[in-house]
């Protein structure tokens, strides 16, 4: 369902008050060739924070396409929800470029206003308005509209996001998922260009969690937003998105669906963030990796290629991986240091000879005591990441 | 650097955003407004020609020096002394009464100095109440209030108070396990005080001193009513005696060098912290000590200022009434005094407040060093003494601003540089406990940053811009020379009455105004003091110091 409004025909271009791309180009300023247009567009953007010596952002590049649900996935103060800012307005940028909705809006030259962007926001911790009700707050973002049809808007998508009712209540009179659906309604109610979330669930519990991102998705689904959510929650990114963007220090490491991410992924930063994994060292051999919990067969996922004798890192998932008791002679074995039953699965920790822990998930039966020596195998043909070192 | 120079490097604020020009150009004008007193001092002095060098060598200037200073040095002490034993029973003891006296001992700052020092002579003077009942006991002379030991008392109960609320929102704010880990280490209580408590303590006394010693120093109606000689009273017997009035300015120019000293020597421990703690969370309240069979003892001390600093001189206040009222004796007209002290603190509190906005708004939320520049250039009020604007303003008036002359605008203007701190400061706290994250929410819903400020910052911030208001309506309404001094003539408010009613020694005809007078501050004062013994104690406390922190 496309909302079933839209605004003025004054705001649908937007009303930029700097250069556009063609004043840009006619004041013979360099412009990257946008070859594609996406909603946000952003390319080689970098932003640095006055007095710092490190950009916050540097190189970053990123294109959201219309309807798309795209998650930024990267550890606390990677730079995550200052790119989401820097999208929205709030920071400048001190080199690349930033198109929304195919015009420029901020480089080193132009920088449009947050309040130009028609961009919708939800802050992690909801920045409702605590002096005004649930309605007031819908509304704040028509203001352009008359009174009547402002009232018009706020039932539909108080109704969408299933808090009609609540239009005279106090922001402290709501729960916190009953907040954040309003925060998402304000955002919506103005019909932008595009939704940014910026880790929107963080501050709920966890069951609440899980029910209110299938409740996000499909409200986003209906109102067929561009969603740009900005987490450090895995779970969070790989359920909720079309595409995720992991970010290592600063920049965008690897963009793509879930599961191309999840299975292919570029690099060692990559993979610890997308998934729980132990990275242990091993040494490449003719299509296997040696290391010291056995030899498995590998695939490699970069476009380089690896040599036979190159030290390598090794990906071992604990889903993928299967133990047997080992027997005398076995050269590479483990040591079971503990085991946590999780009803149908059980983790083992593994201890290598060298110290480094290893964890494997496999069926509760067959338990494996404390203590005893096993073999490490891949399950199910399954290959083992390698990346270089 | 050039001014320029600082506009552009002040722009580049640490979120990257720009002010709204008219929000700069009114903040500007607002601070520049601020520094024109003390500027024009400068002025006035220099043209006074190389004279002024005399003037502050000659002797007689000495000797006014080391009494202002033996004063300040001797309140500051003694008000010490008083006030964190008290601080330290109130928050942390078992004594009995412990919630009314915590409220009680505070109020005694409501009461304006030339009204407690009417009723410390009135009691403790060589024809007092108290020289009467010792002559029955034997008892001929006791001695002499007038003079510096009269002066001391006086200040000290009226000052004692600032100390106290710095020092007793410093101990609420401690960690309670800080103590108790020194107690599982071995330490006793005593020791534990010394060596734990007492240095923790130590930025709040230096706070707290540095107020009573600047109260000092403005004091005028305390110290002249009690004969002792200090800079300020100096001024304005020289003000009022003299044709010429250079030497007045140049005696004002030492006494603001003697307040930046003071400023200095404090260390800036003031805005340290404090103003940016963000934890809301609930304090952990430590166990109040048991003080066992000296908790009788103990409340004696926290009763003892309370009693000679707030029920005697009430209670001289209320006979005074009585009797005038029984015997039918004159009493001050009280309705002219009272509507002009109601108007002018009104309009002084509305004009301070909607002064106070813009450098408030610009120095939380655009942070830059042009916004600090500004909020600085305000802050100057919190050292100056009233008699020093007044002074000044009155030069100003006469030269440049003829027209504002003998109006009630330059005494509007004089309250607004000398409150302006206490309501940059309501402001400032009000505006930091707003989320930034609400004004940017509302400016990507299309809002431009005008509109964000009307329609979100001011509505949320009305609690500190009414806070702020009436810290600087009760601060008028008790404020005394720079009332005297700018008034234009005939003007009569409550203070200014009381005091040429008490400067001729009628005391008793100032009752009822003075009881007016202290029941318009004091109620307002017990009530946020009350309810700093809610969940909001630190906040309201440090609100108390901040307004005070203006007088």
């Amino acid at each position: 369902m496309k909302m079933p409004w839209s605004r003025k025909q004054a705001y649908l271009s937007l009303p930029l008050g700097a250069v556009s791309d063609a004043a840009a180009a006619a004041m013979a300023i360099p412009i990257l060739p946008s070859t594609e247009t996406g909603v946000i567009h952003l390319q080689g953007v970098e932003c640095r924070y006055p007095g710092s010596d490190s950009p916050a952002i540097s190189d970053f590049n990123l294109l959201v396409r219309p309807g798309e649900f795209v998650s930024i996935l990267g550890r606390s103060g990677a730079g995550k929800t200052t790119a989401l800012r820097v999208v929205a307005g709030f920071e400048q940028v001190t080199s690349g470029y930033v198109r929304i909705g195919g015009q420029l809006v901020g480089s080193s030259f132009v920088h449009v206003p947050p309040d130009k962007r028609r961009i919708g926001l939800v802050f992690q911790d909801y920045a409702l308005f605590p002096h005004l009700t649930v309605a007031r707050n819908v509304e704040f973002g028509l203001k352009y509209l008359s009174a009547d049809e402002r009232n018009s808007k706020i039932a539909p998508v108080l109704k969408m996001v299933g808090m009609s009712g609540y239009e005279s209540r106090y922001v402290h009179e709501l729960s916190g998922g009953q907040q954040q659906r309003v925060a998402i309604a304000r955002a919506l109610a103005t019909n932008p260009v595009a939704l940014l979330l910026d880790e929107p669930f963080s501050n709920l519990d966890r069951q609440l969690r899980a029910a209110l991102r299938r409740d996000i998705k499909r409200i986003v689904r209906e109102s067929g937003a561009t969603t740009l959510l900005v987490t450090h929650d895995r779970e969070e990114a790989l359920a909720t998105s079309d595409r995720i963007a992991v970010m290592g220090e600063s920049r965008i490491e690897q963009i793509g669906t879930p599961e191309e991410v999840y299975q292919n992924p570029v690099s060692a930063a990559v993979a610890k963030l997308i998934g729980s994994c132990d990275l242990i060292p091993g040494v490449f051999m003719g299509g296997v990796v040696v290391t010291e919990a056995g030899v498995f067969p590998t695939r490699v996922t970069t476009e380089s290629s690896m040599s036979d004798g190159q030290q390598v890192l090794a990906l071992m998932r604990a889903s993928e991986l299967e133990l047997a008791a080992a027997s005398e002679g076995d050269e590479r074995t483990a040591t079971v240091e503990a085991r946590e039953f999780e009803g149908e699965f059980s983790e083992y920790s593994l201890r290598l000879d060298s110290r480094t822990l290893l964890r494997v998930r496999r069926r509760a039966a067959n338990v494996l005591e404390i203590g005893s020596r096993v073999t490490v195998h891949t399950r199910d043909e399954s290959k083992v990441i390698v990346f270089a070192v | 650097m050039t001014f320029s120079g600082v506009i552009s490097n002040g722009w580049k604020s640490t979120h990257g955003k720009r002010p709204p020009a008219l929000l700069l150009a009114s903040a500007a004008a607002v601070a520049f407004a601020a520094l024109i007193p003390v500027v024009y001092l400068f002025v006035r002095s220099i043209e006074a020609g190389p004279d002024w060098t005399d003037i502050v060598w000659r002797t007689s200037t000495a000797a006014v020096f080391g009494r202002t200073f033996l004063l300040i040095v001797l309140v500051t002490i003694v008000s010490v002394t008083v006030a964190v034993p008290i601080a330290w029973l109130t928050v942390k003891s078992n004594i009995p009464l412990r919630k009314v006296l915590a409220v009680a001992s505070v109020l005694p700052l409501v009461i304006p100095s030339f009204v407690m020092a009417t009723t410390v002579i009135e009691m403790y003077s060589p024809k007092g109440v108290v020289q009467g009942w010792l002559a029955g006991l034997g008892v001929d002379r006791i001695p002499d209030i007038y003079g510096l030991g009269g002066a001391t008392l006086v200040l000290v109960l009226m000052t004692y108070p600032y100390v106290l609320l710095t020092v007793r929102g410093a101990l609420r704010r401690m960690d309670p396990a800080l103590e108790e880990a020194a107690r599982a280490m071995g330490y006793g209580p005593i020791h534990t005080f010394r060596a734990v408590t007492l240095p923790m303590l130590r930025p709040a006394i230096a706070g707290g001193s540095l107020l009573v010693a600047l109260y000092t120093l403005s004091d005028f109606g305390g110290v002249a009513l009690l004969r002792y000689q200090t800079f300020t009273s100096t001024i304005m017997t020289q003000y009022e005696s003299s044709i010429d009035r250079t030497l007045a300015a140049v005696l004002s120019l030492f006494l603001v060098a003697v307040a930046v000293l003071l400023l200095v020597g404090e260390g800036f421990t003031r805005g340290r912290g404090g103003y940016h703690r963000s934890t809301v969370g609930a304090v952990r309240v430590s166990r109040r000590i048991d003080m066992g069979h000296w908790r009788w003892a103990a409340a004696a001390v926290v009763g003892v200022p309370v009693l000679i600093g707030l029920i005697v001189p009430v209670g001289v206040l209320a006979y005074w009434l009585v009797r005038g009222l029984l015997n039918d004796q004159e009493l001050l007209p009280l309705l002219i005094p009272a509507r002009n002290s109601l108007y002018v603190s009104l309009l002084a509190a509305v004009t301070t407040v909607l002064a106070a906005l813009p450098i408030a708004i610009l120095a939380v939320r655009f942070r830059s060093r042009l916004s600090r520049l500004f909020e600085r250039s305000v802050y100057i009020g919190f050292g100056l003494p009233g008699v020093v604007v007044a002074l000044s303003l009155v030069f100003f008036g006469i030269n440049v601003a003829r027209p504002l002359y003998q109006s009630i605008w330059l005494l509007i203007f004089a309250y607004g540089v000398l409150f302006l701190p206490a309501s940059v400061g309501a402001l400032r706290s009000s505006l930091l406990q707003v989320n930034p994250r609400v004004e940017e929410a509302a400016q990507s819903l299309g809002s431009s940053q005008w509109r964000v400020i009307f329609s979100i910052t001011i509505p949320l911030v009305m609690p500190g811009a009414f806070a702020g208001g009436a810290m600087v309506f009760l601060l008028t309404m008790k404020e005394l020379p720079a009332t005297l001094i700018l008034s234009p003539i005939g003007y009569r408010t409550l203070s200014s009455s009381i005091w040429s009613a008490a400067s001729e020694a009628f005391f008793a005809k100032t009752a009822a105004a003075a009881l007016l007078l202290v029941l318009v501050a004091g109620v307002p004062t017990a009530y946020l003091t009350l309810r700093g013994h809610g969940d909001n104690s630190e906040a309201s406390d440090r609100s108390l110091v901040i307004k005070k922190g203006a007088l």
